[in-house]
This record gives structure tokens, C-alpha cells and sequence, in this order.
């Protein structure tokens, strides 16, 4: 997977200082690295710099807030704008006046449309395209821009700040290693500007991507990233490793992280495990605190729908769908994110409570009780999976698979019997060739 | 809500039959007819006296408009308008209307005689400007069937469709263009 280079590293980088291009180099020819298969650059101006630093002065200014059921001031203007200017919300009407007049949108539209979502005097010079291969089933197109990519590293620091860590970035050190585990990815070495000319890594810990194994656990230490950012899947492979390096913190996010597995890389990591909730198409949007996910941007409008559309009352949950304008070429108006949650209120900042991504999902138990996937997820808690998925087949019968762990089979078979009463239940690790994985699927019942 | 006027078929039959001394060229242009007394004499039957330099505009050089306001003041020049003595006013604004700035725009004035289609167009439109819907029929009847024939309308969805299916190749061509070049970095997953 080899992305071709059209643009000059001048282009990448409009902002790279002596010092880094130096670190640039360094990384990308480290005797050590992997072969990184990608190269981008944040492609901030000058001027484009400056509105991410407006973008983070105003968010440790102002965090999110609003009353329940109303729409934040600044929401009118963004849902006039794009009724004026954007087809597709132009197309579906509704009225700035009232939020929930507005039809929501959600990923089919964007998988058949993105460009329906560009306003129509968008210039298309400082477009990114991201795809995404969709946890959520298909790949989507996201139409990016350089001040809505880079704010994520403002976001970022929030959730930091948040455990009393500060992302300082600086000239010559790197500030951010993005660690993976998949069979492939998209891996790079970057500069990142904002952050004063700090570099930015993604790696794959895969060894078929290393020249030796080893080099995995040499590379990170001479890197010595403040944060490390991944999933708990590339956390686990990651804490398996011989590494001396201190982060400051870790960012998980993407999967499902249970309590334990927190715990476990805590200890291993002596620093705070945060998990953040994020999609490609919005960026970061909450992150763990005590018994929910705390909304982090202040530009970013959350609502809980439920099938029609309509909010849910506080504490039901529904599907989340999200209101915002950050991103010039994807200005979000109710879209739906198929992931859902409870939205309530902790001392006026808005909470994401039982979030799990996908829709939710009733298992059979065994003497005709109802299994909700929170349920499992809760019985869960004290076992340190990286990744899991519970399958029920159409006979009622139970699979559970799980990677990472210091587990007996019997141990987990035990906690879902709790739940499930007597069913057939088989356990057992996922094999190493299988890489994506759905937490919660079943059959259709047999007649 | 309007009120029931002629019947469209009178008012199409009428435009068919429009004189040919309403088709020549206007005296603006090097031509015997002005169009200025036309409009004048025009408002005077239907009840209305408008002072010379509210006229004035009629009496313009642009060939299309002149035309049209020749051929609109044939139509209302109708026994029906002329025999109410109310319709000066309404008829002096749909003379001088955007409505008819737009439609020469794309249709040619001798046309508004010889195509049934915009023969019914006219009608309608007139019969619009004056607060009147065309006899045996209901409001939306009538507002659907102008729709139908709606030149400036048509164009103006050929237009929106034509610039917005224009947009949309630019941005498919810019993410074919990104695509290939490569994206910023996202730092986290997502």
C-alpha cells in the first residue's frame, strides 16, 4: 500500500523549519524504522496555523456546554448557512429556526454523496480526502481540510489537560507516536507545525512491516513520544514489548476499552490510559471520565435521536448524531454516527453515558430473558481483553472470542452463563490472521 | 385568492390572431409603431391615466421588450379587461415586470403568437399579474399549469442543474486530484 507522492515536501510542509527537516529525515531514514509507506505533511499556512491556535485559545476558553434540548447560539447560524449553501441540506429543507426540523443525515448519505455535503463557494484547493474502511460496514469518503485535521491536536490536549498532562511539543523531540496492529496500514512520518515543529509518527507493530522485529521496541525508545496514541488492540501488542520508553499519557480510542485493560497498561505505562470517543468524520468527541464520556469541542452540537429522528429524553438512549461546521467540506447537520449512547449533564458540561458503537443488540438468554449487549459489556468489565466478539448462533448457542487477556476459558464462560443462563457457550482466542472483528452479532433466531 | 377571469382559449384564440401592425418593428427601432402610445392608449381603456413619463420606459430600444409589450397590450386589450375599467394599474406593473424581462430572455416575442405553448404561457401570466385565475378552473389548477409551461422557471432548473452538476465534476476531479496526491495525517484512531 504505497500512496503516490504528488506533492513536494515544500507543499506538505509550508511551514518546515531547519530543525525539521532535520528530525524529518531522521525519522524517515532511521537505520531502525519502519518502512513507512506514506508521506504526508500537515500542509498548514501561515494564516492556517493561526486559525488552529484561535481554534484551541477558544476551546480552553469556552468547553461545551448548553441546556438540555437547546441548541447552542451559534448552531443557527451554521443551519442557515448550510440550507443557503450546502445541496444537500438545501435539498432535504427544514428551518434555522428549529433544529429538529432539520431531516438528519447519516453515513449512506455521505457514502453516495460526499460532494453534496461541500458548500457551494468552498474553494477545493486545500481539500483532503481520508478513507475510511467503516467499523460501522461500508467504506466511506471524508472530505477533509488542514485547520480541521490539525485541531485535533488542540482537542487532544483538552483531554490531557483534563488529567493534569500538557502535549508540549517542541523542535527535535516527537511529540505523538499513532501505534497500530493490523495486517496493513497506512504508516508515515510527519512535522507537525502546531505543535512547534515536533514530529508525528504512525507505525504498524505487524513485524511483516519491520526489517527485524526487534526494531519495533528500538525505534519507539529512541522516538520517545510524549503521548502515544491507538487502540487497546495495538496497546496490548504495544505493552508486550521491551520498551523503556515514559509517555505522558495514552489515547485509546476506536474499540471498546474495558476497565481492565486500562488498568493493565496503566501499570504497564505508569501513565494515564484516557479513551476517547472519535470518528474519522468529526474528530475527537468525548473522552472517559468517571462513569461517562465527557463532550470535548465547544463547536461540535451532540444529540441522542431515536429512530425517527427525534431526540431522546435525557438518560435514553438513542443514536448519536452531531452538529457541527469545523470542517469546511463536511459541515455536519444531524449526522448520524451509528453509535449510540445516553446523553445526560454533569455540572452543565453534556455526558455520553452507555456509549457502545453500532445499534444496540438483544441476546436470547436461556429461559426466555432478554441480553442486552450493555449487559455483556458490563459483565466484561473485570477481564483485560484488547478485543472481543460475542456471537450467538440461530440455535441459541454462544461463541465468545477474545485477543489479550490473562484469562481461563472457563473464567469467561462462568460470567456469561450469569447472564445467558444455561446456553452452549464455546470460548476462545482470535486467531492471529483474523484482524477486524464485530463486538456483538447474532443469527436469526432458528424457527 | 383571485378571482375567475376569461376563459384561457378566448385569450390564446386572441394572441393567434394578433394584428400584424403589432408585429412590426417600433418606431425606437426605425419603425412606424409607438410603443409608448400603444401602452398609453392601452392603460387609458382599462380605466387608468398614466402620466407621459410613466410611459416613457415603453418607448425603449431594445427590440425583444418593445415586442412583447406590443403583443401583451393586444391581449389586454381583451373586450373582457377593457369592460371592468380596474386593471389599469396591475397591467402597467406586468408591462413593465421582471416576469417579462426574463421570459425575451429565451423565448422570441413572435413566438408569444405563433406557439400554442407560449401562447398559453402569456395568458397566464397576464391573467396572473391580474390577480385572476382563467375561467373553470381552481387556483392550483391554475398556478400548476403555468408551472407546466414555465419558461424562465425551466431555465432557470436548466441553469442551477447545468452550475451544480458543474460542481459537482470539480470536486469529484479535486478528490480524484487529493486521492492521488495523499491526505494529511489523522494522529489518533478513529
Amino acid at each position: 500500500m504505497v500512496a503516490a507522492a504528488h506533492l513536494s515536501d515544500a507543499e506538505r510542509f509550508p511551514l518546515l523549519t531547519e530543525a525539521g527537516r532535520r528530525l524529518l529525515d531522521h525519522l524517515r531514514e532511521h537505520p531502525r524504522g519502519p518502512r513507512f509507506n506514506m508521506r504526508c505533511g500537515d500542509r498548514l499556512t501561515q494564516s492556517l496555523r493561526e486559525s488552529v491556535l484561535r481554534y484551541q485559545t477558544n476551546l480552553f476558553g469556552a468547553p461545551p456546554a448548553w441546556r438540555p434540548g437547546e441548541a447552542p447560539p451559534w448552531v443557527h447560524e451554521l443551519v442557515e448557512r448550510c440550507l443557503a449553501r450546502v445541496p444537500i441540506y438545501r435539498r432535504r429543507g427544514g428551518t434555522a429556526d428549529d433544529l429538529t426540523s432539520i431531516p438528519p443525515v447519516g453515513r449512506d448519505d455521505l457514502a453516495r454523496e460526499p460532494w453534496s455535503f461541500v458548500p457551494d463557494d468552498a474553494l477545493l484547493d486545500d481539500l483532503i480526502v481520508y478513507y475510511t474502511s467503516g467499523t460501522h460496514g461500508r467504506p466511506i469518503d471524508v472530505l477533509s481540510h488542514p485547520v480541521a485535521a490539525s485541531a485535533r491536536i488542540p482537542l487532544y490536549r483538552a483531554a490531557l489537560a483534563a488529567h493534569g498532562v500538557e502535549l508540549q511539543g517542541g523542535e527535535g523531540r516527537v511529540a505523538i507516536a499513532f501505534v497500530c496492529s493490523q495486517k496493513t496500514t497506512l504508516t508515515w512520518a510527519s512535522i507537525s507545525s502546531f505543535l512547534g515543529g515536533a514530529g508525528i509518527v504512525k507505525v504498524n507493530l505487524n513485524p511483516s512491516e519491520w526489517r527485524d522485529p526487534a526494531d519495533r521496541a528500538a525505534f519507539l525508545d529512541d522516538c520517545a513520544p510524549e503521548l502515544l496514541t491507538g487502540d487497546p488492540l495495538s496497546f496490548a501488542d504495544l505493552a508486550a514489548l521491551p520498551l523503556r520508553m515514559r509517555p505522558k499519557a495514552l489515547i485509546s480510542s476506536a474499540m471498546h476499552l474495558l476497565p481492565a485493560t486500562r488498568a493493565m497498561l496503566e501499570e504497564r505505562f505508569r501513565c494515564p490510559v484516557i479513551d476517547v470517543y472519535s470518528t474519522c468524520e468529526s474528530g475527537p468527541i468525548a473522552f472517559a471520565k468517571r462513569d461517562g464520556f465527557r463532550v470535548l469541542p465547544n463547536d461540535l452540537y451532540v444529540e441522542v435521536l431515536d429512530k425517527e429522528g427525534h431526540p431522546c429524553a435525557a438518560g435514553e438512549r438513542g443514536e448519536i448524531a452531531l452538529t457541527g461546521g469545523r470542517n469546511l467540506f463536511f459541515p455536519m447537520l444531524r449526522y448520524r454516527t451509528g453509535d449510540w449512547a445516553a446523553l445526560g449533564y454533569e455540572d452543565g458540561t453534556p455526558v455520553l453515558r452507555d456509549l457502545e458503537g453500532r445499534a444496540p443488540l438483544v441476546f436470547a438468554g436461556a429461559d426466555g430473558r432478554d441480553v442486552n449487549n450493555i449487559d455483556v459489556t458490563a459483565a466484561l468489565r473485570p477481564f483485560a481483553f484488547a478485543q472481543f466478539a460475542l456471537h450467538q448462533n440461530a440455535d441459541g448457542s454462544l461463541r465468545f472470542r477474545y485477543r489479550g487477556g490473562d484469562v481461563r476459558n472457563e473464567a469467561i464462560a462462568s460470567a456469561l452463563r450469569e447472564l445467558f443462563g444455561d446456553r452452549a457457550i464455546e470460548t476462545g482466542p482470535i486467531p492471529p490472521d483474523v484482524w477486524k472483528t464485530i463486538p456483538y452479532s447474532r443469527d436469526a433466531p432458528a424457527a | 385568492m383571485s378571482e375567475e377571469g376569461p376563459a384561457i382559449e378566448a385569450l390564446t384564440h386572441r394572441l393567434a390572431e394578433t394584428p400584424a401592425e403589432f408585429l412590426e418593428k417600433p418606431r425606437a427601432l426605425g419603425g412606424r409603431i409607438d410603443v409608448q402610445a400603444v401602452a398609453g392608449d392601452l392603460l387609458f381603456d382599462l380605466g387608468g391615466e398614466v402620466p407621459a413619463d410613466r410611459l416613457t420606459p415603453f418607448g425603449g430600444r431594445e427590440p425583444r421588450r418593445s415586442a412583447l409589450v406590443l403583443i401583451a397590450s393586444w391581449l389586454l386589450h381583451d373586450a373582457w379587461f377593457l369592460e371592468r375599467k380596474t386593471f389599469a394599474a396591475a397591467a402597467y406593473d406586468f408591462l413593465r415586470s421582471d416576469a417579462l424581462d426574463e421570459i425575451v430572455k429565451s423565448v422570441d416575442p413572435r413566438r408569444f403568437v405563433s406557439d400554442p405553448d407560449r401562447r398559453e404561457e402569456l395568458a397566464r401570466l397576464a391573467l396572473r399579474a391580474l390577480g385572476l385565475r382563467p375561467a373553470g378552473e381552481s387556483e392550483p389548477q391554475a398556478a400548476d399549469r403555468l408551472a407546466t409551461l414555465d419558461t424562465v422557471g425551466r431555465e432557470r432548473i436548466l441553469r442551477d442543474t447545468r452550475a451544480a452538476q458543474q460542481r459537482v465534476r470539480e470536486i469529484q476531479e479535486a478528490m480524484r486530484k487529493k486521492a492521488a496526491e495523499e491526505a494529511a495525517s489523522v494522529y489518533g484512531r478513529e
